[in-house]
């Protein structure tokens, strides 16, 4: 237990620390274009396929659940409306994150963490260049541009997919299943969801590349700071996401 | 150039260096030897401000690093280079891009100059063609020469290196160590080199220095290693000692005497 609150007060000062460096070099107009751009396509468009794969399910199984269920009761016009509503507000930018912690976290802190132990981050020190600057920056930046992208490409397939599980479960129309959609859904769920893809992949690109410099000894040394990131990364994004949203619905 | 008095280092409670004293001339090469976990590598580190020390003071080219910021740290390694044991270079680079890094990132020259800079070192160590290649496509003595290219393209005035021979065939070990020399006399570079290798002590040293137990003495002229009377000196020399008088008197038996053909 007392191991766990040390850990913890760690991780917390690590990355408020990390955190507040990278607000530093944005301010001092740090950010280097190329290497943004670089982590952009690398975190953002690879990752795209997948959320639009992981997403299309994910639509599809809520809206298979709802469909059923609210044409039962006369209500199949609201199937679209509330399938969006949980969409934005809770699915989108949480799976989108967890599909992003396994898929990018994971793959940062073990980069960082390779580098780490094989003196690639010392070379970069001693050739002058903070790795704060060449690693953490442009990733925590891609990350929190593109993962609103990622998720309005993740949004889009699961809307879809719902509309056709819906239209297979039920022979719903098109005009049937948007029916209520802006008596539920208002632009507030939008900014929303917005505001937690910001927050959830800033938190994880932090706390995946924090991990990384911690690595330490061989590759079982990378391998145990690889799944402490995704293990705190996915409980994280529980504790933010209820923290958020009784904020934003409170 | 680079002085060291009284430094102490430890680190997970054990005492690593313990007052150690280094006086590295401008423009000279000293090597560093010594028994493995001696405190050899940390000295390179403490020098690059990698390590803090626990007492003593370091100065660099004439100013005291001992306790500055890394934000400082920063400034003072543009005139340092280091070539690290493993070489540590970036694996998701090229070697041309590895070798341009500091040009392109520190400098913010244009690549394309930056690329002919890089290529120029490159067909001088007789890797151009390797240019474009990734690091894990080289061999161990290949991706050594790249490191040093790394640490050279931008001149710097130290050069640190981390047993640059080690694990090397007597060819490679031969060309690294001509490297070093050659960087050394081409521009003035200082260098301060640890190894275990005889033949590199040898090629290199101006002065050789030995760490024990944490501890340092000067030992001067590479011969002095084999004539010292220094207890310490002999005790960390007398498999080397021993291993060129048996292999000195096989020469012997086996060409009766004669000179070997060069």
């Amino acid at each position: 237990m007392g191991k766990l609150l040390v850990d913890s007060l760690e991780y917390i000062g690590g990355v408020t620390l990390l955190l507040w460096r990278i607000i530093k070099l944005i301010f001092r107009g740090r950010v280097y274009g190329e290497l943004l751009l670089q982590q952009m396509v690398l975190l953002g468009v690879n990752s795209i396929p997948i959320a639009i794969v992981v997403m299309a399910f994910i639509g599809s199984v809520f809206t298979y659940m709802l469909a059923g269920e609210l044409s039962k009761h006369g209500a199949a016009n609201m199937t679209g409306g509330l399938l969006l509503l949980i969409m934005l507000r809770e699915a989108i930018p949480m799976f989108t994150t967890i599909v992003l912690a396994g898929k990018v976290g994971a793959s940062i802190t073990s980069e960082i963490g390779t580098m780490k132990i094989s003196e690639q981050l010392d070379a970069l020190r001693a050739l002058s260049t903070d790795p704060d600057w060449y690693l953490t920056l442009p990733r925590t930046l891609a990350a929190v541009l593109m993962m609103p992208v990622v998720a309005v490409f993740g949004g889009y397939s699961a809307w879809f997919a719902g509309y056709i599980t819906a239209k297979q479960q039920t022979g719903m129309s098109y005009t049937l299943f948007t029916g209520q959609v802006r008596l539920l859904v208002d632009e507030k769920d939008y900014v929303m969801c917005l505001i937690k893809c910001v927050v959830f992949s800033a938190m994880l690109v932090l706390t995946a590349c924090y991990y990384g410099f911690q690595a330490r000894g061989g590759a079982s040394g990378v391998g145990k700071v690889v799944t402490t990131s995704v293990v705190v990364n996915i409980f994280l994004l529980f504790v933010i996401d209820l923290i958020l949203t009784m904020i934003m619905t409170g | 150039m680079i002085i060291f008095k009284d430094v102490s280092v430890s680190f997970s409670g054990q005492r690593v260096l313990r007052g150690v004293s280094l006086h590295v001339k401008s423009g000279s090469i000293t090597t560093i030897v010594g028994p493995s976990g001696s405190g050899k590598s940390t000295i390179l580190r403490v020098a690059m401000g990698f390590r803090t020390v626990d007492s003593g003071s370091v100065a660099i080219d004439g100013e005291d690093v001992t306790s500055i910021s890394e934000k400082r740290w920063t400034r003072v390694r543009r005139k340092m280079g280091m070539v690290f044991q493993h070489s540590a270079l970036f694996d998701s680079l090229s070697v041309v891009e590895n070798v341009g890094f500091y040009p392109y990132y520190v400098d913010r020259l244009p690549w394309r100059k930056v690329r002919e800079q890089a290529m120029e070192l490159l067909s001088e160590l007789g890797l151009a063609e390797s240019a474009n290649k990734m690091p894990e496509e080289l061999s161990g003595g290949m991706q050594r020469r790249v490191a040093l290219a790394r640490a050279l393209v931008y001149h710097p005035k130290i050069l640190l290196y981390d047993e640059p021979t080690t694990g090397l065939d007597p060819q490679n070990s031969d060309l690294v160590s001509n490297m070093i020399r050659e960087a050394n006399e081409k521009f003035g570079v200082t260098s301060v080199v640890v190894t275990h290798d005889l033949q590199c002590i040898h090629a290199l040293s101006d002065e050789v220095v030995l760490i024990t137990g944490g501890e340092g003495f000067s030992i001067g002229k590479p011969h002095q290693l084999f004539v010292a009377t220094d207890p310490r000196v002999v005790d960390f020399t007398q498999v080397w000692r021993k291993q060129m008088l048996d292999y000195a008197s096989e020469m012997r038996g086996e060409t009766g005497g004669a000179v070997l053909p060069s």
